[in-house]
């Protein structure tokens, strides 16, 4: 299964429509999100940038449906998730849904194996063990499976909350500020790995972060500015990220 | 600073409410337990200054022996001495008086049986100067043999009216009275509770069997004469044996007799509310210990920018005292509510108590708010001292609460608090230390066993939580949860422990108790008993026995009774036997000398005092009754069966008749003839005993079951006074939750985000509090057994000799306390299950 096969296909993972999300009433109501309307594409890497405030990480949590727009419409695949109800939208996180956050959030009372297993064993699901296998492998975890969170170093234990969205076979994983907490080192072994999840398993990511760098690994990179989508850049580089970020800021 | 202080507890009202409720409750029950014995003593202060302030000065004789139990502790007045007293100079007027046991009969015919106080007999004074408070409401003085007036409470609780007659029963025959006057207190509609009816003197005289005699003398002086003068003046001129008193005196004597009655309750309650204390603080440091590691960061930030390991302690402190005072109040202010509901609650359980209504005094609320703060100070600091020894980076950089370690100082300390406790409890409970060290030992164990707890509550945790893991991920999650923090689990759970261990203790001392009572039963044999019908009486009429005697197909009657002398050197209770049939139908266990030996000069003693006093067949007791005096008694035998008697004196019934010719029966034991059915018997002996409302027949089973049905109201009023510990510490459960629930917002915000539902985040705190309960109630009924068989075991002499542990019951109180885990969990669950996703997961 290669990238270029996966993009003829070409179907949309998640979609914004019209989406705005208000904070505060009156005078002093704040548009953290300003009438965006979004696709994003199945298979494919898609970074949001933008500078702090401009409702990047807004954007994906109304996407990811951890928090709900003032108006508009979201869809996963083809499930309108602006009309769903707590519980749904809790069932369709757990079954539809990977995250990973920045400061990890793993339990601590479970081991790496543990972790990695929790959102299909909330499901009630057995995990798919060679599923399981191969992105414990990619992931590079294998010995470390049977220790506990605080046994980990950072990169290790966002390794494991990588692995734990993925485990569920998700149609879309929603990542924020994934590599807000490592080293550089760690950031390329995270990166690198979510890359080859979307380039060798055919997952689709999206990830909020403000390092350039990082938004370089990605196919596809959405640029915020004061609650809108400003503009967007196929494939990029790390300098041309960087470049545009620098008008950006001017 | 302080400013800085007060803002920063504001600003966390979820820790500042949960914290201040668990000062407040725990400060509640002792604030109330005081208030409500204060009002009790002030009833007793009140009525009896009330009562006797008509009286300037009594006339009585002196005491021989400082007996308060029953009347007739003293010598009669004889009547003769009346016009000497008025002889006296500056004497207005003087009347005799005297008083004995009167049982009054309601319309129904039963008797007005009050709870846990006397029923008495006066005679009314005729000047009205000597009534003091004492008022007629309605009707007359009663004038002539036939004549009666009573206390309104009796009128009432006996549906008596003007004109009624009513049954008295006295030590002799009862005999019916006319109802001519219903008497009054000031407000008061009786006196302490206990039941009055009034003669004229010369009936009193006869019906009291006091006829030529008085109990004393009342004095009122005249004009410009005051009562310790006049005091002086009467003393002068009695006679050897005779004493005068002002009417102050004797009230504040009646008033600390009255309240002495009841110190053990005093003692009762004020150890309930230590118990409750006990828990409060438990539930106190554990809030303060969670709050303190949840504050850590903020405290190194404050140390990082400069602040003093001393000025952050100070902070601290400063916190507590302001949060320990205000919760104080609040728990003295909540006392009143809990003052009357204890007394309500003792009145449902049938022991009614006198009130002079609540009132918060303030020595109330200082020893409230002081116990109460000081409580909160050294539950805060000592976390607090923990904290600021981190040092400040390392806290900054570490986000996660620290978890100290098991420490080998802590295990230490563990061990000597749990070995010095159970010596203390040992030594007093087997040895001669003195009882308090009871409370101390047991105090000490439980706190080393919390000290220790976090050593094998991981284990119990993961045991008791094993069956979760078949309920799924919530189940397990929970175990998890309840396992990860083991000192905060035991602490949680120690507050349990204590509740459940009393609770568990008291079922099985009861169950002995009951087991050992049937034991004794088995050692009598006896077909029928003659007991009063209901437990508070006194005793009944010897005419009872008399009349039981004649009753067709009756053979051996043999009775027993019961009083209190100075026997020895000391005052106790001894029991009275009719030395020829006593054998018959109980079994003392001789060893040595025999029980139909014992003449009117002998005595029988108990094995063990026996050999404590080394005391022979042939030795001198010498012994001093109330009424009549000194008395040699020579030791006629040595028994090694306490259990029916229950004392270790025993004496024969006409010795105790020529010592207290005013004493009642308090048993009368019933062999029926051969070829006789008991049944038949029994309902002749009641047809009898329609005319003696104050005794009643029982077979075997029956007298087991009343006994056993004393036993079940005690055990009930106790068990609930405990579950009001039990209930303290369950808010204790719902306290370590809620802040479980704040700590790990984040983990659960997570567990959110990726697909638990709420329902399964509910389920996950639920069972989490299950454990934690289960875990308490297990390690309480252990202990609970364990310290229930100590006391069992130590009254082994005491007629306690079986050892019953009810099972089925400790079980129950297990599954109940996991229940009430469940309940507690209901809050913090729904708090878990309302985490904001975002906040959770949010960077920050």
């Amino acid at each position: 299964m290669t990238t270029t096969a996966m993009r003829t296909i070409e179907s949309t993972a998640a979609r914004a429509t019209s989406v705005t999300k208000a904070y505060g009433v009156g005078d002093a109501q704040v548009l953290a999100l300003d009438d965006v309307s979004v696709d994003i594409e199945s298979g494919r890497f898609t970074a949001i940038m933008g500078p702090s405030g401009s409702g990047k990480s807004t954007l994906l949590h109304v996407l990811a449906g951890l928090d709900r727009p003032t108006s508009g419409e979201i869809h996963i695949g083809d499930t309108e998730i602006t009309a769903l109800n707590d519980k749904q939208l809790t069932l369709l996180r757990r079954d539809k849904i990977g995250f990973i956050f920045q400061s990890f959030n793993l339990l601590p009372t479970l081991t790496a194996a543990e972790n990695i297993a929790l959102p299909l064993r909330i499901a009630g699901r057995k995990p798919d063990p060679l599923w399981v296998q191969s992105i414990v492998e990619t992931v590079g975890l294998g010995p470390r499976l049977s220790h506990h969170p605080s046994e980990l170093s950072g990169g290790q234990q966002q390794r494991v909350a990588a692995a734990r969205a993925l485990a569920s076979k998700p149609e879309i994983v929603f990542a924020d500020e994934p590599t807000g907490a490592l080293d550089s080192k760690s950031s390329g072994e995270l990166l690198k790995f979510l890359q080859h999840a979307v380039r060798e398993l055919g997952q689709t990511v999206v990830m909020v972060t403000h390092d350039p760098a990082a938004a370089a690994h990605a196919d596809r990179v959405l640029f915020l500015t004061d609650g809108d989508i400003i503009d967007e850049m196929q494939s990029p580089s790390s300098d041309a990220v960087l470049d545009y970020m620098k008008n950006l800021g001017a | 600073m302080l400013q800085a202080n007060l803002k920063g507890m504001l600003a966390h009202k979820l820790r500042l409410l949960l914290t201040a409720t668990s000062i407040a409750l725990g400060v509640a029950f002792l604030a109330g337990t005081l208030m409500l014995t204060d009002s009790m003593q002030r009833a007793f202060d009140e009525l009896f200054a009330d009562v006797s302030s008509g009286t300037d000065v009594a006339v009585r004789a002196e005491s021989n022996v400082d007996v308060t139990a029953g009347t007739d502790s003293r010598p009669p007045v004889p009547k003769e001495l009346l016009d000497t007293v008025k002889g006296v100079d500056g004497v207005a007027a003087a009347e005799g008086s005297v008083e004995g046991y009167a049982l009054l009969a309601g319309s129904d015919g039963k008797p007005i049986q009050p709870q846990g106080a006397p029923t008495n007999g006066f005679s009314m004074p005729e000047n009205s100067a000597l009534l003091g408070d004492t008022v007629l409401r309605s009707g007359r003085a009663p004038e002539g043999p036939g004549e009666v007036a009573i206390d309104a409470t009796s009128a009432k609780k006996g549906d008596l009216a003007l004109g009624d007659t009513t049954q008295v029963m006295f030590r002799t025959a009862p005999q019916p009275f006319e109802v001519v006057g219903i008497v009054g207190y000031g407000e008061n509609d009786d006196l302490g509770g206990s039941t009055s009816a009034y003669f004229d003197l010369a009936t009193a005289q006869r019906v009291l069997e006091k006829q030529g005699v008085f109990d004393s003398i009342s004095v009122v002086a005249d004009e410009g004469v005051s009562d310790e003068t006049l005091r002086d003046r009467v003393g002068a001129a009695l006679p050897e044996g005779m004493e005068a008193l002002t009417g102050q005196a004797v009230a504040d004597e009646q008033s600390a007799a009255a309240k002495e009655s009841l110190a053990f309750l005093n003692i009762a309650l004020i150890g309930f509310a230590a118990i409750a204390l006990f828990v409060g603080a438990f539930i106190i440091w554990n809030t303060f210990s969670m709050q303190v590691a949840q504050r850590t960061r903020e405290l190194a930030l404050m140390r990082a920018i400069g602040a003093t390991r001393t000025q952050v302690m100070r902070t601290i402190l400063v916190e507590s005292v302001v949060l320990g005072v205000a919760a104080s109040l609040l728990g003295v202010a909540l006392g009143v509510g809990m003052a009357t509901g204890l007394s309500e609650l003792m009145s449902g359980f049938g022991f009614s108590l006198p009130q002079a209504g609540v009132s918060i005094g303030i020595d109330v609320v200082l020893i409230g708010v002081a116990v109460g703060t000081l409580v909160t100070v050294v539950s805060a600091v000592a976390p607090a001292r923990r904290a600021t020894k981190v040092l400040p980076i390392e806290a900054l950089r570490d986000a996660a609460p620290v978890q100290p370690r098991f420490s080998k100082r802590r295990l230490a300390a563990g061990l000597v608090l749990v070995g010095a406790g159970a010596a203390m409890l040992l030594s007093a409970l087997f040895g001669s230390a003195p009882a308090i060290l009871i409370a101390v030992g047991m105090a000490l164990v439980v706190l080393g066993i919390a000290t220790l707890a976090p050593l094998f509550v991981r284990a119990m945790a993961s045991v008791i939580g094993a069956p979760l893991q078949a309920r799924g991920l919530a189940g397990e999650l929970a175990r998890q949860n309840a396992m990860r923090n083991p000192r905060r689990t035991a602490s949680t759970a120690m507050a349990l422990v204590i509740g459940l261990t009393m609770v568990a203790a008291v079922a099985v001392f009861a169950a002995s108790l009951k087991a050992s009572f049937s034991d004794v039963l088995t050692s009598t044999k006896a077909d029928l008993y003659v007991v009063t019908p209901t437990s508070q009486s006194e005793g009944f009429s010897s005419e009872v026995t008399e009349a039981v005697r004649d009753v067709d197909g009756v053979g051996v009657v043999s009775s027993t009774g019961f009083g209190m002398a100075e026997l020895n050197g000391s005052v106790q209770a001894f029991s009275s036997i009719d030395p020829p049939t006593a054998e018959q139908v109980f079994d003392l266990g001789m060893v040595s000398g025999s029980v139909s030996d014992l003449t009117d000069d002998g005595v029988l003693v108990h094995e063990k005092l026996a050999e404590k006093k080394g005391l022979e067949v042939g030795d001198t007791v010498p012994a001093t009754f109330g009424t009549t005096g000194d008395k040699q008694f020579s030791v006629s035998g040595v028994y090694s069966v306490r259990g029916f008697v229950g004392t270790d004196y025993v004496i024969s019934n006409a010795a105790h008749d020529v010592a207290n010719p005013h004493r009642l029966q308090s048993n009368t034991m019933v062999l029926v003839e051969d070829g006789e059915s008991i049944s038949t018997v029994e309902q002749r002996i009641e047809e009898v005993l329609l005319d003696h409302p104050d005794a009643t027949v029982m077979d075997q089973k029956e007298f087991e079951g009343a006994l056993s049905g004393v036993i079940n109201s005690l055990l009930g009023l106790v068990t609930v006074l405990l579950l009001l510990a039990v209930v303290i510490a369950l808010l204790g459960i719902v306290n370590t939750l809620a802040l479980s629930v704040f700590e790990r917002t984040r983990e659960l915000g997570m567990l959110r985000a990726v697909g638990m539902t709420r329902g399964q985040v509910r389920a996950m705190v639920r069972w989490e509090s299950v454990v934690i309960s289960t875990i308490g109630a297990v390690l309480g009924a252990v202990l609970g057994i364990g310290l229930g068989l100590a006391l069992v075991r130590s009254l082994a002499d005491d007629g306690i000799g079986e050892i019953a542990v009810p099972g089925l019951q400790l079980a129950l109180y297990v599954v109940a306390a996991a229940i009430a885990g469940v309940i507690a969990a209901i809050g913090p669950a729904r708090r878990a299950s309302k985490v904001d996703v975002l906040r959770a997961v949010a960077a920050e």
